[in-house]
């Protein structure tokens, strides 16, 4: 039986031994993956810039199918063939640019420096060796002299998410519920002292009490060893509980992007309005949540010129169709407007959006917001 | 104790399977044109012996008696069986049928055995490298000669390795086990002789069940490649080395079983090279007996390779049982 | 929010590099889909060497016999004589012309062939079908029956049974040979059509209230065809090699054509294996048993695609 997931000390000591003292940024400039087909390249990714701050958790939403979780791999230089990085850089403090390290060099930073956490419904596990002799394979794989000390390190990290070490280092992956899984998943992420986390759908899944104790150990292990995490999720209320600044992903592009609680209260993208517009809420009527018309593109129908988003937008302008709007910094003037110029959008929503979906860090923390649309920007010709 | 009622309910169905076979040559004898049972009991009425003496030689003979209720003869004869006594042999004068199949059980066994031992490690290893190389030329080519191979009836391999290396390019000695100049015995020569005339029968064993082995191993090892926890060893920064061997194991799991249900196939399969390469082993001994319509010899070279297959089987099932964790517990 | 099943980059790549364009952009797919099926057969050339050796050899087995007189004539001048203008294949071991065996021979061995490998499709089909849909009862049974079909060696039973019954025409030859050997097919369409069920195609088909016959034909065999058709395939070579193979054995009651037989003689009788006697007495039957089985492989992958296009590689 799980015990008591309220937070403990664990993770500070453990984090004391070994973790480095300033947490690291990640910044990705200009990233583009693309993969081949008859009728040429297409883009997954389309020169993509995104920051995490260091110390910071940040959100990437975005639809099945927008490049969230090839972004992610794209972090540890993963992507699977035969797509390709055809552009642009991942630098990490203390790592240098990811896309350009040599294999042995990479293969310590996956595992070591960055730690992937796989969605519980996948099986990210040898299903033939216990979880405990599979630890043991990552040390040795990473160099680690001592793996006492791993076996410790990771018993007091699955006991402070209330599970029972032993019980779980020596089942095999199909004898561990999804709840276990997924903490696991992140045991292993942290047991060799990583400083940057991915989490790609960490509650997906899993049913409503491992989500919410999953989320709870997620924010615990944050804060006690200073990381740098990238949270992917299509679920906003996952989102919204978790990160600290929000990016939103639409078809291969970050579209909007800002700190949690303003963007979710006062989204600006026609996207992002339009999720959270179709968000049912937990109280009110279900009426009210309205879907996005059309549906998002997969690789082959992403549009070639301008705003990729276009074909459903409510406010799109002839210039759309020309080129594609540049992220752009909102001036403090224009966000502190309520009504985004010359837009008109269908039927005001009764109640501010995002109100419940509070962020995790107070508004207008760390850094402004950014948009890529020509209506709302009001940019260019 | 879950296990314990596995192997059970397996060897029970052997049983079953055993009995089944057993009773249908039973059966069959007695089927045969002009019922050799009664034959020969006639016969030995005929030179002299007086009925009660000609009853117990051919019940000495064939396990069973004419002029017996059939339900009697039935359980004597499963009562025989149940001793291991599989009658004796007409053409060869009366000698236990236990003891011709015995001394001709080794040859086949050692010929399957180095033949599955052979082809399943080339044929894994080729398996192996015709996944990991799949769309370079290397693959493609593997897998084509894996698909080749795999097509062409056993026996025709085995005549045309026969002609290649015996003739057009004469390295290979052809047509006996050993020399038969040399004296049998412990000593090298003798080995040595049965290993060079070993090499063709075991290479046609071999070249033939390679091909299955590689589409098999290859097919199996492309379904791993393609797993989540693949990509998590690698996102995890595990050495190569442990990366392969985690895809080796995974891969080669459900060949296991196939091993095994191979080895059963290949003593049904073993009258060809025997007849071809002259090796005195079971299938040979089989088709000799159906030749001298020796029913004895007959029925019972085919029931021990009969509970020879069906040993395997078991024996696979069981085996799968022991390596798969996930199956292990259920 | 609207839900669509998007396509991984990876599926839409592959997807595309077929020639069929993603969703965004419907062509009428009815002209490629008809004519590129029948492409498939001949798109590399093993395929069309396949093909061609098939058509020969059917072309031999249908006419074959009309070109000859019923008994092939002898010709004791020429035993074992080597290739020449008049015997292009040399003779056999009582003058015959072996090219007149090797065609003549060729109509057994595809007939009983066909007929094993239709009964045992029929059987096999039939089996894993009703053992996959109906379950319970019906399924314990069928697979008691198809275990002990799977486990009692083939070679050795038919052997045993030829003592007793002669087989030896090519109808009862394919009948043999059929019933010995439906377990394989069996085994693999039930758990076919049991992963139908998993994915409730068959549950919606009831639920819908739609009669036990349409469902089987128009849900389940079309879903179990491609197994069927390369099972068809793999079970004619496996009949060629068993007939042949009994042939040779000389088990079964002499055929002079029979390319079986021909082996039979050529290798215990001639000793052609380790003389130069008798040469093309010996190769002949031997690269045509080659040639057919290959031929036949060849086309397994097409039939494979045929059924499945996006296996088509661009």
């Amino acid at each position: 039986m799980t015990r008591t997931t309220a937070g403990t000390t664990a993770d500070t000591t453990a984090g004391a031994a070994g973790v480095r003292a300033a947490p690291a940024a990640v910044r990705v400039r200009d990233l583009t993956v693309a993969f081949p087909t008859a009728q040429g390249e297409r883009a997954a990714v389309s020169h993509v810039s995104l920051d995490l701050a260091a110390g910071r958790i940040t959100g990437l939403v975005g639809e099945s199918g927008s490049g969230k979780s090839t972004l992610a791999l794209s972090l540890l230089n993963a992507v699977p063939k035969p797509g390709q990085v055809t552009s642009g850089t991942v630098q990490i403090d203390g790592i240098g640019d990811v896309l350009a390290l040599p294999a042995p060099e990479l293969r310590r930073v996956r595992g070591a420096e960055i730690g992937y956490v796989f969605q519980a419904s996948q099986n990210s596990l040898n299903p033939l060796k216990q979880a405990g002799k599979q630890l043991l394979d990552l040390g040795r794989s990473h160099g680690q002299r001592d793996l006492r000390g791993l076996l410790a390190r990771a018993r007091e990290l699955l006991d402070g998410m209330g599970l029972d070490p032993v019980r779980v280092l020596s089942s095999y992956q199909h004898e561990l519920s999804g709840g276990m899984r997924q903490r696991l998943g992140i045991v292993f992420a942290l047991v060799l002292n990583a400083h940057v986390l991915i989490l790609d759908e960490p509650t997906t899944a899993l049913d409503m009490l491992s989500q919410a104790a999953v989320l709870q150990i997620i924010r615990q292990v944050h804060a006690g060893r200073h990381l740098t995490s990238l949270v992917i999720s299509h679920d906003l209320g996952v989102i919204g509980e978790l990160a600290d600044r929000i990016a939103v992903m639409y078809a291969g592009r970050i579209v909007e992007e800002g700190p949690t609680g303003e963007l979710l209260a006062d989204p600006r993208h026609p996207y992002t309005r339009g999720l959270l517009a179709a968000t049912p809420r937990i109280t009110g009527d279900l009426e009210l949540a309205r879907p996005l018309p059309g549906r998002p593109p997969d690789l082959m129908t992403i549009p070639r010129r301008g705003c990729v988003f276009r074909d459903r937008c409510p406010i799109a302008q002839p210039r759309c169709a020309q080129t594609e709007p540049p992220r752009t910094e909102l001036s403090s003037a224009e966000l502190s407007s309520t009504e985004p110029p010359g837009t008109e959008l269908p039927a005001a929503e009764p109640q501010r959006p995002g109100a419940e979906l509070r962020g995790a860090a107070p508004p207008g923390a760390s850094g402004g917001r950014q948009v890529a649309c020509y209506a709302v920007t009001g940019e260019g010709p | 104790m879950r296990a314990v009622r596995r192997v059970g309910t397996r060897l029970l169905t052997g049983l079953v399977l055993i009995w089944v076979v057993a009773s249908g040559t039973f059966f069959l004898v007695r089927l045969m044109p002009g019922n050799p049972v009664t034959a020969q009991y006639q016969n030995d009425v005929l030179h002299g012996m007086s009925p009660d003496a000609a009853r117990a030689a051919t019940a000495l003979l064939y396990g069973f008696v004419p002029r017996q209720p059939l339900g009697q003869q039935y359980l004597q004869y499963l009562w025989q069986l149940a001793h291991l006594n599989l009658g004796r042999s007409i053409s060869y004068e009366g000698v236990p049928v236990a003891h011709i199949v015995a001394s001709a059980a080794p040859w086949t066994v050692i010929l399957v055995l180095s033949g599955i031992v052979v082809s399943f490690a080339i044929g894994v290893s080729a398996g192996v490298l015709a996944a990991v190389k799949r769309s370079t030329r290397l693959g493609d080519l593997l897998t084509v000669s894996g698909s080749v191979l795999h097509g062409i009836p056993q026996f025709v391999l085995a005549i045309l390795l026969a002609y290649v290396f015996t003739t057009i390019w004469a390295v290979l000695p052809f047509g006996a086990p050993y020399d038969v100049t040399i004296a049998p015995g412990w000593n090298v020569a003798f080995i040595g002789s049965l290993i060079t005339h070993a090499i063709l029968p075991v290479a046609a064993y071999a070249l033939s069940g390679y091909g299955g082995w590689l589409l098999t191993m290859k097919s199996s090892v492309v379904s791993v490649l393609g797993d989540d926890f693949i990509l998590g060893a690698e996102l995890r920064g595990l050495r190569r080395l442990t990366v392969a061997r985690y895809i080796a194991r995974n891969a080669m799991l459900p060949l296991f079983t196939i091993l095994a249900l191979s080895a059963g196939f290949m003593f049904g399969g073993s009258i060809f090279i025997e007849e071809i390469f002259d090796y005195p082993g079971l299938g040979y001994t089989l088709l000799a007996s159906i030749g001298t319509r020796d029913y004895p010899l007959m029925t019972g070279t085919f029931l021990i390779i009969t509970v020879a297959v069906v040993a395997a089987n078991i024996l696979a099932d069981l085996l799968y049982g022991v390596i798969d964790p996930r199956v292990r517990r259920t | 929010m609207t839900t669509t099943i998007p396509m991984l980059p990876e599926e839409a790549a592959a997807a595309a590099g077929d020639g069929r364009p993603g969703r965004g952009r419907w062509r009428g797919r009815g002209g490629s889909r008809g004519r590129g099926r029948w492409r498939v057969l001949l798109r590399t050339p093993g395929r069309v060497f396949g093909v061609t050796v098939i058509a020969v050899f059917a072309l031999m087995a249908i006419i074959g016999p009309y070109l000859y007189p019923a008994s092939l004539p002898i010709d004791p001048g020429a035993i074992y004589a080597s290739p020449s203008l008049a015997h292009p294949l040399g003779t056999d071991f009582e003058g015959t012309d072996v090219l007149a065996l090797i065609v003549t021979g060729a109509r057994y061995v595809l007939l009983s062939a066909v007929i094993a490998a239709v009964v045992m499709v029929v059987v096999g089909a039939a089996a894993g079908i009703t053992a996959g849909y109906f379950r319970g009862p019906p399924d314990s049974i069928i697979m008691r029956v198809t275990d002990l079909v799977l486990t009692i060696p083939g070679f050795p039973l038919l052997i045993v049974l030829s003592t007793v019954w002669d087989f030896g025409s090519p109808y009862a030859m394919g009948l043999v040979l059929g019933i010995f050997g439906w377990g394989g097919l069996a085994r693999a369409v039930r758990s076919q059509t049991l992963s139908l069920r998993e994915r409730g195609f068959l549950e919606a088909a009831r639920g819908l209230g739609l009669p036990a016959r349409h469902i089987v034909l128009r849900e389940v065999a079309p879903n179990v065809a491609p197994y069927v058709a390369m099972n068809l395939l793999l079970s004619v070579t496996g009949a060629i090699y068993a007939e042949t193979g009994l042939f040779f054995l000389g088990v079964v009651p002499f055929n002079a054509g029979n390319w079986g037989v021909m082996l039979n003689i050529a290798v215990f009788s001639a000793g052609a294996v380790t003389s130069p006697q008798a040469l093309t007495y010996l190769l002949s039957p031997l690269v045509c048993i080659l040639a057919l089985t290959l031929a036949i492989v060849v086309m397994l992958n097409a039939v494979d695609e045929w059924f499945n296009p996006r296996l088509r590689e661009p």
